[in-house]
């Protein structure tokens, strides 16, 4: 399982937007694609997945402020669950 | 490299392993938001960290720059303190005090990173001046990276230790990058140890990938230095595989770039492959030692998980010497 997180960037970032979700539970994943959009004090910036499997439950919606670090979805290798 | 034991090849190897298994792993607690104001990843440096301080003594001082955990490690400190430092936690090596950027101990000669570009040259220049005035039989090496080659007190540094003759050894720890400015841009003749050549002291530009010629090198001007013969400079050519700091969106190189110093030019890779190819270690020894570091590593985050913040008690401690009255 690889949690889907939304990374600390730079030197002093506390929070995300979550923008949107490019990828639903349930949809497979391939490792590189995009899972999601944040937006930081800085940038906007895509998520991606590492590895390929099927998207789990959204743990956040969008427009939702995320603390960084904070995992927001994780892509499931088969035959594994939440 | 039939001046080495065994043991020493054998231990130079896993030490970049330590550096570059640590790196990993920070880099990654880091975007977890683990370490407070991020951190500088050396990965791909390896070689020019574990060739110098293993051609150094215990005693002999360092002064390095804001990418300084390779130097840090490969100067003996635990991996256990070092990531405790960077989780700013009591029993990091700075006591949770400095984080990522301040690792440091003057006691066992570390005379700190720093965030200031070229400072190193010059902390490790008066380090330099101190031992000579003091009469010791030890040197200084200052640490400095491709930015920091452009910047003035760099060469007021440089220009001081040749007058006096210091024992002093500069390396330029060249990743290429100043941040996202790539070194030939901005650097007037591009040739740094030829500029360098023009204050008077031997001057080198060297394969920073090459673990034992960084040794060579740094073993030699060591030499030179305790014989009183000055300082040496020292351009040692390598490569960051990652950004400048953790969570740089990198636009200013190509993945190929990246992926051709990955390749053919790893540190580690290379060493590793020589060593077992000359019969010094076996592919399954190698895999062991990987393992074994891994743990280690793992224990390094599990220490800095669990120790204590720093006790706002002591907050006077090391500011002052005691003179004042607030130290406890």
């Amino acid at each position: 399982m690889e949690e889907i997180f939304v990374p600390a960037l730079g030197m002093a970032m506390d929070n995300a937007v979550l923008l949107e979700w490019q990828k639903n539970p349930g949809d497979a994943v391939n490792a590189g694609d995009v899972i999601a959009i944040i937006e930081t004090d800085k940038t906007t910036m895509e998520i991606n997945a590492e590895t390929s499997g099927t998207l789990g439950k959204h743990r956040y919606v969008a427009n939702d402020e995320v603390p960084a670090g904070n995992t927001i979805t994780v892509v499931l290798a088969p035959g594994e669950s939440e | 490299m039939s001046q080495h034991s065994k043991e020493w090849l054998t231990q130079t190897l896993r030490q970049m392993l330590v550096i570059r298994t640590f790196e990993e792993t920070a880099d990654k607690l880091t975007l977890r938001g683990k370490v407070p104001g991020g951190m500088h990843n050396s990965s791909g440096q390896e070689a020019v960290a574990v060739g110098s301080m293993s051609a150094l003594a215990a005693d002999d001082v360092i002064a390095t720059t804001h990418r300084s955990h390779h130097h840090t490690l490969a100067k003996g400190f635990t991996a256990k303190e070092v990531m405790a430092e960077l989780f700013t936690k009591a029993t990091g090596c700075s006591r949770g005090r400095g984080g990522s950027m301040h690792l440091g101990d003057f006691h066992r000669g570390h005379f700190g990173g720093n965030g200031i570009v070229g400072a190193g040259v010059g902390i490790g220049m008066g380090a330099a001046l101190g031992i000579k005035q003091l009469g010791h039989k030890k040197v200084s090496v200052g640490f400095v990276g491709d930015g920091g080659m452009n910047t003035g007190r760099t060469w007021e540094a440089i220009n001081m230790a040749v007058i006096y003759k210091l024992p002093y050894i500069i390396v330029v720890d060249n990743n290429q990058y100043a941040v996202e400015t790539f070194v030939d841009r901005v650097t007037g003749g591009k040739d740094i140890a030829k500029r360098a050549a023009g204050f008077g002291l031997p001057s080198y530009t060297i394969n920073g990938q090459n673990v034992l010629e960084v040794h060579q090198y740094v073993s030699e001007a060591r030499e030179r230095a305790l014989k009183g013969e000055g300082p040496t400079f020292i351009n040692a050519l390598t490569y960051r595989y990652y950004g400048h700091n953790v969570g740089e969106k990198g636009q200013y190189r190509t993945q190929d770039e990246i992926a051709d110093w990955r390749q053919n030019r790893d540190p580690i890779d290379g060493f590793s492959s020589h060593l077992i190819s000359e019969g010094v270690i076996t592919a399954d020894a190698f895999e062991a030692m990987k393992a074994d570091v891994t743990k280690e590593i793992d224990e390094a985050v599990a220490f800095a998980e669990s120790s204590p913040e720093p006790d706002p008690a002591s907050i006077m401690v090391d500011v002052d010497s005691g003179l004042l009255g607030v130290s406890k």
